[in-house]
């Protein structure tokens, strides 16, 4: 299972996202993938209008479904030629299939929660977001790893586009995680509460996707970027 | 290129907005968007039927409670959930015997929620009320509410395979009473009234304890905080009306008492209030 951020990555546009393309061509003869999109900046845009409107969590959910959507799209028409399908979430019956024929699909990221996006405990923003969506897809067909491609080699201690003196954490467990109470983290918080309780999937990675082979290597079982473990 | 949109430095192309290059997981991102939000539909009345305590009970629990809410439909607005009572029970201890992940057995149970708003819609649709499907409900709400005195379907919220991995278990924790809470928030309803049969709370299950005294009212952190072993509605809505902003309260009543119906839907206290 793999997520490809939306601001980090896509969002940069043809620099960062054709060689990435291009390295999950050469993967699929290896690997089978569940691709997952975020959504970024345009979301922002759309929660910024939308909160100021006074829009309740749960049609923030489906804005944000929508942005998320427009980026499964577009790496989408990328793979075309691989036959490489695009489904909704009223198409993951035929997902075994589809791993089966073309081993891969595209999704969006974003959880199917729409107006049911249980509200967060501060702020509007929808709490269950496509690094949310994607997990859970992980969690519940079993997937061998839950890959998260960002723009930064994985978690720090700060954000590192903010603080220079932001540290490196290679691999960290939930549990210690909640112990250093970070102000922002790198992968949506419901995941790390919900990884306690998961029955499978219970590490995540974070890479770099801007990194040409982190994604060959990740998938291969590497330790690449930062592991973080339910325990 | 648009001006609006930026070529930035840091090689992403952004939208200008209050959240541009922001980590939306910062919690001083988060918190600065703490905003009112507008209620959308605040003149209608959210009503959860159970599945396992009203609508398996048959003719006997439900013709009383469907001649209610048909009275209450000349004076209110309805949107009306119910849940899968038995069969979703039954679907659940084949689904664990199989190993079928909680996302599965919450795919699984919509289905027998949906027969029940069905039949219910049946019984219903002497007054107008119809059973919209899932697919439409939510972006169609608006509309089927002005056109008819009450809706119907199946409380579940959308979760199904992204429904949470449980703390305890693999029983689903999104049923149909945080559905149907879930969707009274987002569209800002005048109330939510979850119907059981019981009167409402109790510290312990009274139905295997006769001893078991009644909570006539409560707020959500003393009841988190009494951890009580058994409640009437899914354990998750201590969570979700924690975190309400337009639901800030909700009324357990016995359906076997269709006529305090009414009078809970104009806000009176008939059965135990749990508030925010």
């Amino acid at each position: 299972m793999i997520k490809i951020g939306g601001q980090s990555l896509i969002d940069r546009g043809r620099s960062a996202v054709f060689p990435l393309v291009e390295e999950i061509v050469a993967n699929l003869p290896v690997h089978k993938m569940i691709i997952g999109t975020g959504a970024g900046t345009r979301a922002r845009h759309a929660y910024s209008v939308g909160i100021d409107l006074g829009m309740p969590t749960g049609v923030l959910s489906v804005l944000g479904t929508f942005v998320s959507m427009q980026n499964a799209r577009m790496i989408h028409y990328l793979l075309a030629r691989q036959g490489i399908p695009f489904i909704e979430p009223a198409q993951f019956p035929q997902l075994p299939l589809y791993l089966s024929e073309r081993r891969a699909v595209i999704f969006f990221g974003m959880p199917p929660y729409t107006f049911w996006q249980p509200n967060p405990q501060i702020g509007r923003i929808p709490p269950h977001r496509t690094d949310t969506g994607a997990y859970l897809v992980s969690e519940v067909f079993g997937a061998r790893s839950m890959i998260y491609l960002k723009d930064e080699d994985g978690l720090y201690s700060a954000d590192p586009k903010k603080d220079t003196n932001a540290k490196f954490i290679p691999s960290v467990t939930v549990g210690e995680l909640e112990e250093l109470d970070l102000e922002d983290v790198v992968v949506e918080r419901s995941v790390l509460e919900m990884m306690k309780n998961a029955q499978s999937s219970r590490s995540i990675m974070v890479i770099n996707g801007l990194k040409e082979g982190n994604l060959t290597r990740a998938l291969a079982g590497e330790h690449v970027g930062t592991i973080i473990r339910a325990d | 290129m648009d001006p609006a949109t930026t070529a930035s430095p840091d090689g992403r192309h952004h939208v200008q907005s209050l959240l541009m290059r922001e980590s939306l997981l910062d919690r001083k991102v988060m918190a600065a968007t703490e905003a009112p939000t507008v209620a959308m539909l605040p003149f209608c009345h959210v009503i959860k039927i159970g599945g396992r305590s009203i609508v398996d009970g048959g003719r006997r629990s439900v013709y009383p409670l469907v001649e209610a809410i048909g009275h209450a439909l000349e004076r209110n607005k309805l949107i009306l959930g119910t849940g899968g009572g038995a069969r979703s029970r039954h679907v659940f201890s084949i689904g664990i015997d199989l190993g079928l992940p909680s996302g599965v057995l919450a795919q699984l149970a919509i289905a027998d929620a949906l027969g029940n708003a069905h039949m219910l819609g049946t019984l219903l649709a002497p007054y107008g009320v119809v059973a919209i499907p899932p697919e439409i409900f939510g972006h169609l709400l608006p509309l089927f509410i002005q056109a008819a005195p009450g809706v119907i379907f199946n409380g579940d919220p959308p979760f199904a395979l992204w429904e949470h991995p449980p703390r305890i278990g693999k029983i689903p924790p999104h049923r149909s009473d945080a559905g149907s809470f879930l969707l009274a928030e987002c569209f800002g309803c005048a109330t939510l009234t979850l119907v059981k049969d019981v009167d409402g709370l109790y510290d312990r299950d009274p139905k295997e304890d006769p001893a078991a005294r009644f909570i006539d009212e409560i707020e959500i952190g003393d009841l988190v905080r009494r951890n009580l072993p058994t409640l009437p509605f899914d354990r998750v809505l201590l969570d979700l009306l924690a975190s309400a902003r337009q639901i800030t309260q909700l009324q357990v009543i016995n359906g076997l008492k269709p006529e305090l119906l009414e009078p809970a839907l104009r806000g009176e206290h008939v059965g135990t209030i749990v508030r925010r």
